[in-house]
């Protein structure tokens, strides 16, 4: 029995076509879910995936609306039951919203935020991102190798973490930073868009939920980078057959 | 150098699709109110001996404010009116411009966005339920604070 994927879509996602194409590509059984079909239309899924985009036009916050919205109520579920979830972009802002990662605090009370850019400006750049945790912290990920170099392609006007200093201190400390923005040869850059600790990606205490800034999705085609994001979703599918499995 | 804020509220005359957004999240998550209104706020620290250039300047600045779907109010405090929070990035650095445009005389420019909730009766939600509102959707603390 292969995992089945929802892409979950919101008014204002723009991101779910690569997206799809990304996870049947790694030989996922991946399909778009639309958030009308609600909380009961997402149960069924073994894994998610939200997609970037501008849900609800990015109103009040970037990923805030979505992240109270009735359909993710089944992601948040499945999510503290164990299931993978992978958010992109403004998926990653929704997470963060939605309180699922970095998760320390209350559910839809964030703890941290991919907040406006330091440049004020919105950013289109292709970036590389380091996995900054030993592959078993991340279940999710756990193929993949030890400091492994994701080509990804940076698209947002809100990617910089920001949270109190304790917080970030607390999410170093506890390995919650997945991702850091690198060079091809895996070492620290300032992060193109002054996000703190350098930080990329957060995840959850679990490691089964991962919000990630830049899009490894269109790095997956080899127009965009010779390895693409290829790697990244290989692994994501490694993970979820096994969990499947078990 | 003296300097004095002010506070240009900029809100739409036409329907705000964002602040229907807003209450509808706001009912989702049980909350009791019938409306929610929203303004722009740029809050302008200035020379106060050029204040009133700008006060007539800013209207002109399209960008910022177009009579044909904005009302615009020129507050001579830069604070936020009883019922109202104001929601405002944390460490954004002070621009310089306002409405895009460089005007003699101000030195710093800041934005946040207003609220305010009505119940049934139009009239000001209680302070508590503003805040509520504020906690649980309106601010994410991690980046922004809610000034009422």
């Amino acid at each position: 029995m292969s995992a089945r994927v929802a892409v979950v879509v919101f008014p204002g996602t723009n991101s779910e076509d690569e997206t799809l194409r990304a996870l049947a590509a790694a030989g996922l059984d991946a399909e778009i879910v639309h958030w009308s079909r609600g909380a009961a239309g997402l149960r069924p899924f073994d894994a998610y995936v939200l997609p970037g985009g501008f849900s609800y036009e990015d109103r009040v916050r970037a990923g805030a609306v979505a992240a109270h919205d009735e359909a993710m109520d089944a992601v948040i579920e499945g999510a503290q039951r164990g299931k993978y979830v992978l958010g992109i972009c403004n998926g990653a802002q929704t997470l963060l919203e939605a309180g699922l990662v970095p998760g320390t605090g209350p559910l839809r009370r964030p703890t941290a935020a991919f907040a406006p850019n330091a440049s004020g400006k919105f950013q289109s750049q292709h970036v590389y991102v380091r996995l900054n945790v030993s592959p078993g912290r991340m279940p999710m990920l756990a193929s993949l190798p030890p400091r492994c170099v994701i080509p990804a392609w940076a698209s947002h006007g809100e990617g910089r973490l920001a949270a109190t200093e304790a917080e970030l201190d607390r999410l170093q400390a506890d390995g919650h930073i997945a991702f850091v923005y690198c060079n091809a040869h895996g070492d620290d850059v300032p992060a193109p868009n002054g996000s703190a600790r350098g930080a990329a990606a957060l995840t959850n205490a679990a490691g089964n939920v991962l919000a990630i800034m830049p899009h490894p999705e269109r790095s997956e085609r080899a127009v965009y980078a010779p390895s693409g994001g290829v790697v990244f979703f290989a692994a994501f599918a490694a993970a979820l057959a096994a969990a499947v499995r078990a | 150098m003296t300097s004095v804020e002010r506070a240009y509220v900029v809100s739409l005359t036409i329907p705000d699709n964002e602040a229907y957004t807003a209450l509808t999240t706001l009912v989702r998550i049980g909350l009791p109110v019938d409306r929610a209104v929203r303004a722009d706020v740029w809050i302008v620290t200035l020379d106060p001996a050029r204040a009133g250039a700008v006060d007539a300047a800013v209207p002109t600045f399209e960008g910022m404010f177009n009579p044909n779907k904005h009302r615009l109010e020129i507050r001579a405090d830069a604070a936020p009116r009883a019922g109202e929070v104001w929601i405002m990035p944390r460490d954004e650095r002070p621009a310089i411009t306002i409405g895009g445009r460089m005007i003699e005389g101000v030195h710093g420019v800041r934005r946040c966005t207003a609220w305010r909730l009505l119940d049934a009766h139009g009239a000001d939600v209680p302070p508590a339920l503003l805040e509520r509102a504020t906690e649980m959707f309106l601010c994410n603390p991690a980046f922004q604070e809610a000034i009422s």
